[in-house]
Protein backbone atom coordinates (compact mmCIF):
# COMPACT_ATOMS: atom_id res chain seq x y z
CA UNK A 1 0.00 0.00 0.00
CA UNK A 2 2.18 2.36 0.81
CA UNK A 3 4.98 1.64 -2.05
CA UNK A 4 2.20 2.53 -4.43
CA UNK A 5 1.42 5.47 -2.71
CA UNK A 6 5.24 6.71 -2.39
CA UNK A 7 5.44 5.94 -6.08
CA UNK A 8 2.97 8.17 -6.49
CA UNK A 9 3.86 10.86 -4.55
CA UNK A 10 7.63 10.27 -6.39
CA UNK A 11 5.69 10.56 -9.83
CA UNK A 12 4.69 14.36 -8.20
CA UNK A 13 7.65 15.03 -6.98
CA UNK A 14 9.45 16.07 -10.56
CA UNK A 15 6.26 18.64 -10.62
CA UNK A 16 6.69 19.67 -7.06
CA UNK A 17 10.16 21.18 -8.59
CA UNK A 18 8.54 23.26 -10.38
CA UNK A 19 7.64 25.57 -7.88
CA UNK A 20 11.91 26.44 -7.23
CA UNK A 21 13.04 30.05 -8.27
CA UNK A 22 15.98 29.08 -10.13
CA UNK A 23 17.36 31.28 -13.04
CA UNK A 24 15.14 28.73 -15.30
CA UNK A 25 12.15 28.50 -13.56
CA UNK A 26 11.97 32.21 -13.90
CA UNK A 27 12.26 31.95 -17.76
CA UNK A 28 9.10 32.19 -19.61
CA UNK A 29 7.00 29.05 -19.95
CA UNK A 30 6.59 30.13 -23.89
CA UNK A 31 10.14 30.58 -23.98
CA UNK A 32 11.32 27.06 -22.55
CA UNK A 33 8.56 25.62 -24.23
CA UNK A 34 9.75 26.42 -27.75
CA UNK A 35 12.95 25.86 -26.99
CA UNK A 36 12.30 21.81 -25.82
CA UNK A 37 10.78 21.77 -28.86
CA UNK A 38 13.49 22.89 -31.53
CA UNK A 39 15.69 21.31 -28.97
CA UNK A 40 13.88 17.75 -29.51
CA UNK A 41 13.23 18.50 -33.07
CA UNK A 42 16.88 18.80 -34.23
CA UNK A 43 18.08 15.65 -31.89
CA UNK A 44 15.87 13.18 -33.85
CA UNK A 45 16.85 14.89 -37.29
CA UNK A 46 20.57 13.77 -36.46
CA UNK A 47 21.85 10.78 -38.99
CA UNK A 48 20.69 7.37 -37.34
CA UNK A 49 24.70 6.92 -37.63
CA UNK A 50 25.99 9.89 -36.25
CA UNK A 51 26.04 9.27 -32.41
CA UNK A 52 29.59 11.19 -32.20
CA UNK A 53 27.67 14.70 -33.23
CA UNK A 54 25.21 13.75 -30.21
CA UNK A 55 27.14 14.10 -27.98
CA UNK A 56 26.76 18.01 -28.29
CA UNK A 57 23.43 17.71 -27.17
CA UNK A 58 24.59 17.13 -23.98
CA UNK A 59 24.80 21.04 -22.93
CA UNK A 60 20.98 21.41 -22.95
CA UNK A 61 20.21 18.63 -20.07
CA UNK A 62 23.35 19.07 -18.49
CA UNK A 63 23.51 22.86 -18.18
CA UNK A 64 19.77 23.39 -17.35
CA UNK A 65 19.50 20.68 -14.36
CA UNK A 66 22.22 22.08 -13.09
CA UNK A 67 21.31 25.92 -13.25
CA UNK A 68 17.47 24.44 -12.13
CA UNK A 69 19.51 22.93 -8.91
CA UNK A 70 17.37 19.51 -9.99
CA UNK A 71 19.24 16.50 -8.78
CA UNK A 72 20.87 14.90 -11.57
CA UNK A 73 19.26 11.44 -9.63
CA UNK A 74 15.65 12.59 -10.12
CA UNK A 75 16.04 12.95 -13.77
CA UNK A 76 18.30 10.22 -14.71
CA UNK A 77 15.62 7.65 -12.51
CA UNK A 78 13.01 8.62 -14.64
CA UNK A 79 14.85 8.22 -18.14
CA UNK A 80 15.31 4.99 -17.11
CA UNK A 81 12.09 3.66 -16.97
CA UNK A 82 11.78 5.05 -20.92
CA UNK A 83 14.90 3.00 -21.71
CA UNK A 84 13.71 -0.56 -22.34
CA UNK A 85 10.92 0.60 -24.62
CA UNK A 86 13.63 1.62 -26.67
CA UNK A 87 15.92 -1.23 -26.45
CA UNK A 88 12.72 -3.18 -28.35
CA UNK A 89 12.47 -0.44 -30.73
CA UNK A 90 16.50 -0.31 -31.86
CA UNK A 91 17.38 -4.32 -31.21
CA UNK A 92 16.37 -5.24 -35.01
CA UNK A 93 18.67 -2.72 -36.22
CA UNK A 94 21.84 -4.77 -34.25
CA UNK A 95 20.48 -7.80 -36.35
CA UNK A 96 20.03 -6.48 -39.60
CA UNK A 97 21.68 -4.11 -40.30
CA UNK A 98 25.57 -5.33 -40.94
CA UNK A 99 27.42 -2.40 -42.53
CA UNK A 100 30.49 -1.66 -41.38
CA UNK A 101 31.37 1.95 -40.11
CA UNK A 102 34.83 1.23 -38.96
CA UNK A 103 37.46 -1.46 -37.44
CA UNK A 104 39.95 -1.16 -35.35
CA UNK A 105 42.26 -4.69 -34.53
CA UNK A 106 39.60 -7.38 -34.22
CA UNK A 107 36.95 -4.96 -33.00
CA UNK A 108 34.30 -4.14 -35.83
CA UNK A 109 31.47 -1.38 -35.35
CA UNK A 110 28.38 -2.69 -37.63
CA UNK A 111 25.86 0.06 -38.55
CA UNK A 112 23.17 -1.72 -36.54
CA UNK A 113 25.18 -0.95 -33.18
CA UNK A 114 25.83 2.36 -33.98
CA UNK A 115 22.24 3.41 -34.89
CA UNK A 116 21.04 1.25 -31.65
CA UNK A 117 23.02 3.50 -29.54
CA UNK A 118 21.92 6.56 -31.17
CA UNK A 119 18.45 5.36 -30.45
CA UNK A 120 19.30 4.92 -27.06
CA UNK A 121 21.40 8.59 -26.36
CA UNK A 122 18.50 10.03 -29.01
CA UNK A 123 15.80 8.96 -26.51
CA UNK A 124 17.97 9.55 -23.00
CA UNK A 125 18.04 13.12 -24.35
CA UNK A 126 14.43 13.83 -25.65
CA UNK A 127 13.12 11.88 -22.87
CA UNK A 128 15.31 14.34 -20.35
CA UNK A 129 14.72 17.35 -21.78
CA UNK A 130 10.89 16.84 -21.65
CA UNK A 131 11.35 15.82 -18.11
CA UNK A 132 13.73 19.18 -17.12
CA UNK A 133 10.38 20.92 -19.06
CA UNK A 134 7.95 19.80 -16.39
CA UNK A 135 11.01 20.12 -13.49
CA UNK A 136 11.39 23.77 -14.35
CA UNK A 137 7.55 24.83 -15.31
CA UNK A 138 4.27 24.47 -13.77
CA UNK A 139 2.03 21.76 -15.56
CA UNK A 140 -1.04 24.28 -15.60
CA UNK A 141 1.96 27.27 -16.73
CA UNK A 142 2.51 24.98 -19.68
CA UNK A 143 -0.99 23.90 -20.66
CA UNK A 144 -1.84 27.54 -20.61
CA UNK A 145 1.05 28.50 -22.95
CA UNK A 146 -0.28 25.12 -25.86
CA UNK A 147 -3.41 27.06 -25.39
CA UNK A 148 -1.89 30.26 -26.42
CA UNK A 149 -0.10 28.51 -29.26
CA UNK A 150 -3.72 27.81 -30.49
CA UNK A 151 -3.22 23.81 -29.90
CA UNK A 152 -6.72 22.28 -30.33
CA UNK A 153 -9.13 22.45 -27.10
CA UNK A 154 -9.36 18.68 -27.03
CA UNK A 155 -5.73 17.91 -27.07
CA UNK A 156 -4.94 20.04 -24.46
CA UNK A 157 -7.69 18.77 -22.12
CA UNK A 158 -6.89 15.07 -23.20
CA UNK A 159 -3.38 15.72 -22.42
CA UNK A 160 -4.23 16.66 -18.68
CA UNK A 161 -6.63 14.63 -17.95
CA UNK A 162 -4.10 11.68 -18.68
CA UNK A 163 -1.60 13.37 -16.30
CA UNK A 164 -4.18 13.59 -13.61
CA UNK A 165 -5.84 10.31 -14.65
CA UNK A 166 -2.59 8.34 -13.45
CA UNK A 167 -2.52 9.27 -10.18
CA UNK A 168 -6.66 8.68 -9.60
CA UNK A 169 -5.84 5.39 -11.02
CA UNK A 170 -2.36 5.02 -8.51
CA UNK A 171 -4.62 5.99 -6.15
CA UNK A 172 -7.95 3.64 -6.77
CA UNK A 173 -4.98 0.83 -6.93
CA UNK A 174 -3.61 1.78 -3.47
CA UNK A 175 -7.22 1.51 -1.78
CA UNK A 176 -7.96 -1.56 -3.23
CA UNK A 177 -4.91 -3.06 -2.84
CA UNK A 178 -5.38 -2.28 1.12
CA UNK A 179 -8.43 -3.77 0.72
CA UNK A 180 -7.65 -6.96 -0.53
CA UNK A 181 -4.49 -7.67 1.69
CA UNK A 182 -6.88 -7.06 4.31
CA UNK A 183 -8.59 -10.09 3.33
CA UNK A 184 -5.73 -11.84 1.47
CA UNK A 185 -3.10 -11.57 4.59
CA UNK A 186 -0.94 -14.38 2.52
CA UNK A 187 -0.90 -12.84 -0.69
CA UNK A 188 1.22 -9.66 -2.06
CA UNK A 189 -0.78 -9.18 -5.31
CA UNK A 190 -3.79 -9.73 -6.15
CA UNK A 191 -4.25 -13.82 -7.17
CA UNK A 192 -4.67 -14.64 -11.27
CA UNK A 193 -8.70 -15.51 -10.38
CA UNK A 194 -9.18 -12.36 -8.70
CA UNK A 195 -7.44 -10.00 -11.09
CA UNK A 196 -9.87 -10.02 -13.70
CA UNK A 197 -12.38 -8.84 -11.08
CA UNK A 198 -9.57 -6.49 -9.56
CA UNK A 199 -8.84 -4.63 -12.60
CA UNK A 200 -12.21 -4.37 -13.81
CA UNK A 201 -13.47 -3.06 -10.71
CA UNK A 202 -9.93 -0.51 -10.43
CA UNK A 203 -11.12 1.21 -13.80
CA UNK A 204 -15.01 1.32 -13.18
CA UNK A 205 -14.37 3.04 -9.52
CA UNK A 206 -11.31 5.21 -10.57
CA UNK A 207 -13.74 6.18 -14.17
CA UNK A 208 -16.19 7.02 -11.36
CA UNK A 209 -13.88 8.95 -9.40
CA UNK A 210 -11.99 11.20 -12.27
CA UNK A 211 -16.20 12.00 -13.28
CA UNK A 212 -15.80 13.43 -9.52
CA UNK A 213 -12.82 15.29 -10.15
CA UNK A 214 -13.61 16.85 -13.95
CA UNK A 215 -17.02 17.97 -11.82
CA UNK A 216 -14.92 19.92 -9.51
CA UNK A 217 -12.75 21.27 -12.09
CA UNK A 218 -15.38 22.71 -14.09
CA UNK A 219 -16.92 24.08 -10.50
CA UNK A 220 -13.77 25.80 -10.44
CA UNK A 221 -14.26 27.26 -14.23
CA UNK A 222 -12.39 24.74 -16.13
CA UNK A 223 -13.00 24.77 -20.05
CA UNK A 224 -14.63 28.17 -19.99
CA UNK A 225 -11.47 30.49 -20.27
CA UNK A 226 -11.65 31.65 -23.84
CA UNK A 227 -8.13 32.03 -25.30
CA UNK A 228 -8.40 36.02 -25.64
CA UNK A 229 -8.82 35.88 -21.73
CA UNK A 230 -5.31 34.47 -21.21
CA UNK A 231 -3.23 37.03 -19.44
CA UNK A 232 0.07 37.15 -21.62
CA UNK A 233 3.08 37.39 -19.38
CA UNK A 234 5.27 39.26 -21.58
CA UNK A 235 8.96 38.22 -22.54
CA UNK A 236 11.80 39.85 -21.23
CA UNK A 237 15.02 40.10 -22.76
CA UNK A 238 16.44 37.03 -20.79
CA UNK A 239 13.64 34.41 -22.16
CA UNK A 240 15.11 35.68 -26.25
CA UNK A 241 18.05 35.10 -24.63
CA UNK A 242 17.00 31.64 -23.60
CA UNK A 243 15.19 30.50 -26.33
CA UNK A 244 18.09 31.78 -29.40
CA UNK A 245 20.74 30.14 -27.06
CA UNK A 246 19.11 26.94 -27.30
CA UNK A 247 17.38 26.75 -30.54
CA UNK A 248 20.50 28.46 -32.32
CA UNK A 249 22.84 26.16 -30.70
CA UNK A 250 20.78 23.23 -31.40
CA UNK A 251 20.39 23.69 -35.41
CA UNK A 252 23.94 25.16 -35.35
CA UNK A 253 25.23 21.56 -34.05
CA UNK A 254 22.90 19.58 -36.81
CA UNK A 255 24.07 21.34 -39.41
CA UNK A 256 27.64 21.36 -38.52
CA UNK A 257 26.57 17.42 -37.91
CA UNK A 258 26.68 17.69 -41.27
CA UNK A 259 24.24 14.88 -41.96
CA UNK A 260 20.72 16.20 -41.68
CA UNK A 261 18.26 13.38 -42.48
CA UNK A 262 15.40 14.93 -44.31
CA UNK B 1 -28.59 37.48 -3.46
CA UNK B 2 -29.42 33.91 -4.44
CA UNK B 3 -32.79 32.97 -6.09
CA UNK B 4 -34.02 29.11 -7.00
CA UNK B 5 -37.68 29.02 -8.34
CA UNK B 6 -39.01 26.18 -8.96
CA UNK B 7 -35.72 23.73 -9.52
CA UNK B 8 -36.23 20.02 -10.87
CA UNK B 9 -34.00 17.78 -11.48
CA UNK B 10 -34.57 14.28 -13.07
CA UNK B 11 -32.71 11.45 -13.69
CA UNK B 12 -32.35 10.22 -17.09
CA UNK B 13 -33.87 6.83 -16.10
CA UNK B 14 -36.80 9.45 -15.17
CA UNK B 15 -36.58 9.32 -11.13
CA UNK B 16 -37.27 12.96 -9.82
CA UNK B 17 -34.26 13.52 -7.52
CA UNK B 18 -35.12 17.31 -6.81
CA UNK B 19 -38.73 18.37 -7.35
CA UNK B 20 -39.87 21.90 -7.55
CA UNK B 21 -37.07 23.67 -4.82
CA UNK B 22 -37.59 27.29 -4.58
CA UNK B 23 -35.58 29.13 -1.87
CA UNK B 24 -33.51 32.51 -1.61
CA UNK B 25 -30.92 32.80 0.57
CA UNK B 26 -30.04 36.70 1.08
CA UNK B 27 -26.08 38.15 0.92
CA UNK B 28 -24.62 36.57 3.77
CA UNK B 29 -27.28 34.14 5.17
CA UNK B 30 -26.33 30.35 5.93
CA UNK B 31 -28.91 27.91 5.62
CA UNK B 32 -28.32 24.23 6.02
CA UNK B 33 -29.92 22.15 3.65
CA UNK B 34 -30.48 18.52 5.63
CA UNK B 35 -32.05 15.29 4.85
CA UNK B 36 -31.33 11.56 5.20
CA UNK B 37 -29.15 9.64 2.64
CA UNK B 38 -30.39 9.94 -0.89
CA UNK B 39 -32.70 12.78 -0.44
CA UNK B 40 -31.23 14.83 -3.38
CA UNK B 41 -29.12 17.27 -1.53
CA UNK B 42 -25.60 16.45 -3.73
CA UNK B 43 -27.73 16.60 -6.77
CA UNK B 44 -29.59 19.43 -5.83
CA UNK B 45 -25.96 21.79 -5.00
CA UNK B 46 -24.46 20.18 -8.49
CA UNK B 47 -27.87 21.54 -9.85
CA UNK B 48 -26.92 24.84 -8.31
CA UNK B 49 -23.69 25.15 -10.15
CA UNK B 50 -24.43 23.99 -13.38
CA UNK B 51 -22.79 20.60 -13.07
CA UNK B 52 -25.89 18.85 -14.25
CA UNK B 53 -29.25 19.99 -16.28
CA UNK B 54 -32.00 20.97 -14.51
CA UNK B 55 -35.50 22.49 -15.11
CA UNK B 56 -36.48 26.01 -13.17
CA UNK B 57 -34.69 29.10 -12.45
CA UNK B 58 -31.35 29.62 -10.84
CA UNK B 59 -30.46 33.31 -10.11
CA UNK B 60 -27.06 34.20 -8.84
CA UNK B 61 -26.69 38.47 -8.10
CA UNK B 62 -28.71 39.02 -11.17
CA UNK B 63 -27.41 36.51 -13.78
CA UNK B 64 -29.68 33.56 -14.62
CA UNK B 65 -28.05 30.23 -15.06
CA UNK B 66 -28.17 29.63 -18.27
CA UNK B 67 -25.38 27.82 -20.92
CA UNK B 68 -24.76 31.35 -22.38
CA UNK B 69 -23.61 32.60 -18.46
CA UNK B 70 -22.22 29.48 -17.43
CA UNK B 71 -18.67 30.96 -17.24
CA UNK B 72 -19.92 33.80 -14.95
CA UNK B 73 -22.34 31.64 -12.69
CA UNK B 74 -18.54 29.25 -11.97
CA UNK B 75 -17.20 32.71 -10.60
CA UNK B 76 -20.06 33.37 -8.42
CA UNK B 77 -20.88 29.98 -7.27
CA UNK B 78 -17.88 28.29 -5.20
CA UNK B 79 -19.24 24.69 -4.67
CA UNK B 80 -16.83 22.32 -1.59
CA UNK B 81 -17.06 18.71 -2.02
CA UNK B 82 -18.23 16.03 -0.17
CA UNK B 83 -14.47 14.01 -0.44
CA UNK B 84 -11.97 16.54 -0.76
CA UNK B 85 -9.84 14.16 -2.44
CA UNK B 86 -12.20 15.22 -5.82
CA UNK B 87 -10.91 18.65 -5.31
CA UNK B 88 -7.83 18.31 -4.71
CA UNK B 89 -5.92 17.03 -7.78
CA UNK B 90 -2.72 19.32 -8.51
CA UNK B 91 1.00 18.24 -7.58
CA UNK B 92 0.40 20.86 -4.72
CA UNK B 93 -1.73 22.84 -2.73
CA UNK B 94 -0.52 26.48 -4.10
CA UNK B 95 -1.58 24.94 -8.11
CA UNK B 96 -4.71 23.28 -6.49
CA UNK B 97 -5.98 26.99 -5.04
CA UNK B 98 -4.14 28.76 -8.59
CA UNK B 99 -6.14 26.25 -10.47
CA UNK B 100 -9.42 28.32 -10.38
CA UNK B 101 -8.52 32.23 -11.06
CA UNK B 102 -5.95 30.46 -13.82
CA UNK B 103 -9.43 29.51 -15.19
CA UNK B 104 -10.33 32.97 -14.69
CA UNK B 105 -8.01 34.51 -16.80
CA UNK B 106 -6.49 36.34 -13.67
CA UNK B 107 -2.56 37.37 -14.32
CA UNK B 108 -0.17 35.29 -11.92
CA UNK B 109 0.89 38.60 -9.50
CA UNK B 110 -2.74 38.34 -8.43
CA UNK B 111 -3.25 34.86 -8.01
CA UNK B 112 0.28 34.81 -6.19
CA UNK B 113 -2.00 37.43 -3.65
CA UNK B 114 -4.78 35.74 -3.56
CA UNK B 115 -3.28 32.07 -2.37
CA UNK B 116 -1.40 33.61 0.50
CA UNK B 117 -4.51 35.70 1.41
CA UNK B 118 -6.72 32.55 1.22
CA UNK B 119 -4.15 30.09 2.97
CA UNK B 120 -3.16 32.85 5.79
CA UNK B 121 -7.27 33.30 6.16
CA UNK B 122 -7.72 29.50 7.02
CA UNK B 123 -4.11 29.29 9.19
CA UNK B 124 -3.08 26.73 6.43
CA UNK B 125 -0.21 28.62 5.13
CA UNK B 126 2.58 25.83 5.85
CA UNK B 127 0.35 23.46 3.56
CA UNK B 128 1.21 25.61 0.59
CA UNK B 129 3.97 24.18 -1.08
CA UNK B 130 2.50 20.20 0.31
CA UNK B 131 0.80 17.54 -1.94
CA UNK B 132 -2.52 16.67 -1.17
CA UNK B 133 -1.68 12.86 -0.81
CA UNK B 134 0.09 13.95 2.74
CA UNK B 135 -2.29 16.00 4.26
CA UNK B 136 -4.73 14.80 7.31
CA UNK B 137 -8.53 15.07 6.67
CA UNK B 138 -8.75 18.49 8.25
CA UNK B 139 -6.08 19.61 6.16
CA UNK B 140 -7.70 19.00 3.24
CA UNK B 141 -10.48 20.00 3.94
CA UNK B 142 -9.22 23.59 4.82
CA UNK B 143 -7.02 23.18 1.29
CA UNK B 144 -10.36 22.46 -0.06
CA UNK B 145 -12.17 25.37 1.13
CA UNK B 146 -9.60 27.36 0.00
CA UNK B 147 -9.39 26.29 -3.33
CA UNK B 148 -12.79 27.65 -3.36
CA UNK B 149 -12.49 30.97 -1.72
CA UNK B 150 -9.73 31.85 -3.98
CA UNK B 151 -12.49 32.35 -6.93
CA UNK B 152 -13.97 35.39 -4.49
CA UNK B 153 -16.88 33.71 -4.85
CA UNK B 154 -20.41 35.40 -3.86
CA UNK B 155 -22.26 32.18 -3.03
CA UNK B 156 -20.81 28.79 -1.27
CA UNK B 157 -22.08 25.36 -1.79
CA UNK B 158 -20.68 23.29 0.78
CA UNK B 159 -21.41 19.34 0.63
CA UNK B 160 -20.81 17.65 3.85
CA UNK B 161 -18.40 19.06 5.00
CA UNK B 162 -17.62 17.77 8.49
CA UNK B 163 -17.34 14.65 6.21
CA UNK B 164 -14.08 12.70 7.72
CA UNK B 165 -13.50 15.40 10.35
CA UNK B 166 -12.14 14.90 13.93
CA UNK B 167 -13.96 16.74 16.55
CA UNK B 168 -10.64 19.19 16.86
CA UNK B 169 -10.67 20.04 13.00
CA UNK B 170 -14.97 19.70 12.75
CA UNK B 171 -14.78 22.23 15.56
CA UNK B 172 -11.85 24.43 13.50
CA UNK B 173 -14.21 24.39 10.52
CA UNK B 174 -17.44 25.83 12.22
CA UNK B 175 -15.13 28.58 13.50
CA UNK B 176 -13.98 29.46 10.20
CA UNK B 177 -17.39 29.43 8.20
CA UNK B 178 -18.94 31.77 10.73
CA UNK B 179 -16.34 34.09 10.14
CA UNK B 180 -16.82 33.94 6.12
CA UNK B 181 -19.12 36.70 5.09
CA UNK B 182 -20.37 34.26 2.28
CA UNK B 183 -24.00 33.63 1.91
CA UNK B 184 -23.49 29.82 1.80
CA UNK B 185 -25.35 26.50 1.45
CA UNK B 186 -24.71 23.54 3.74
CA UNK B 187 -25.89 20.07 2.45
CA UNK B 188 -25.05 18.16 6.08
CA UNK B 189 -26.38 14.94 8.14
CA UNK B 190 -24.75 17.10 10.91
CA UNK B 191 -27.63 18.53 12.55
CA UNK B 192 -25.27 20.53 15.28
CA UNK B 193 -22.94 21.42 13.09
CA UNK B 194 -26.13 22.81 11.56
CA UNK B 195 -27.41 24.73 14.16
CA UNK B 196 -23.91 25.98 14.85
CA UNK B 197 -23.56 27.24 11.60
CA UNK B 198 -26.53 28.15 9.93
CA UNK B 199 -29.74 30.33 11.02
CA UNK B 200 -31.98 28.36 9.07
CA UNK B 201 -32.52 24.69 7.92
CA UNK B 202 -34.14 23.21 5.10
CA UNK B 203 -35.54 20.01 5.28
CA UNK B 204 -35.13 17.61 1.95
CA UNK B 205 -37.09 14.61 1.32
CA UNK B 206 -37.20 12.73 -1.50
CA UNK B 207 -36.07 15.67 -3.64
CA UNK B 208 -39.11 17.78 -1.87
CA UNK B 209 -38.64 20.48 0.91
CA UNK B 210 -39.89 18.93 3.46
CA UNK B 211 -39.80 21.58 5.87
CA UNK B 212 -38.30 24.95 6.86
CA UNK B 213 -37.57 27.08 9.64
CA UNK B 214 -35.19 28.33 12.13
CA UNK B 215 -32.94 26.02 12.88
CA UNK B 216 -32.65 27.02 16.69
CA UNK B 217 -36.38 25.24 16.13
CA UNK B 218 -36.91 22.63 13.85
CA UNK B 219 -33.39 21.02 14.42
CA UNK B 220 -34.81 20.03 17.58
CA UNK B 221 -38.11 19.05 16.83
CA UNK B 222 -37.91 15.07 17.42
CA UNK B 223 -41.17 14.21 15.68
CA UNK B 224 -40.40 16.33 12.55
CA UNK B 225 -37.06 15.04 12.12
CA UNK B 226 -37.84 11.30 13.00
CA UNK B 227 -40.23 12.39 9.69
CA UNK B 228 -37.71 13.74 7.92
CA UNK B 229 -35.60 10.33 8.29
CA UNK B 230 -33.54 12.47 10.50
CA UNK B 231 -32.42 12.53 14.00
CA UNK B 232 -33.07 15.43 16.12
CA UNK B 233 -30.82 17.48 18.25
CA UNK B 234 -30.68 16.05 21.50
CA UNK B 235 -31.76 18.46 24.19
CA UNK B 236 -33.40 18.07 28.01
CA UNK B 237 -36.75 17.53 26.80
CA UNK B 238 -35.70 14.94 23.83
CA UNK B 239 -33.97 12.89 26.38
CA UNK B 240 -36.71 12.38 28.21
CA UNK B 241 -39.28 11.25 25.82
CA UNK B 242 -36.55 8.90 24.64
CA UNK B 243 -35.78 7.63 27.96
Amino acid sequence: MADIRSKLTEFYSLEQMSLKNTVIHKIHPFSKLISTIIYIMCVVSLDRYSFQSLSFYFFYPVITIALAEIPFKMIIKRVIIALPFCVFAGISNIIFDKTIIFSIGGFTLTGGVCSFITIMVKSFLCVASVLILIATTPFSKLTLQLKRMYIPDIIIMLIEMIYRYIGVLMMQADSMMTAYKLRSPYSKFPHIKDMGSFIGQLFIHSADRAERIYKAMKCRGYGTLHIKQIQKKRMILNDYIFMSVVCLSSLMFLITGGQLNV
Amino acid sequence: MFKIENLSVKYPDGTLAVDNFTMNISSGEHIALAGGNGAGKTTLILALAGIIESDGKVIVDNIELNKKNISEIRKKVGVVFQNPDDQLFMANIYEDIAFGPRNLGIDEETIRHRVDDRLKLLNIEHLKYKTALKLSGGEKRMAAIATVLAMKPSVMLLDEPTAFLDPKSRRNLINILKKLPHSMLIATHDLTFANEVCENTVILKYGKIFSQGKSSEILYDNDLMNRGNLEAIENDYNKTTKQ
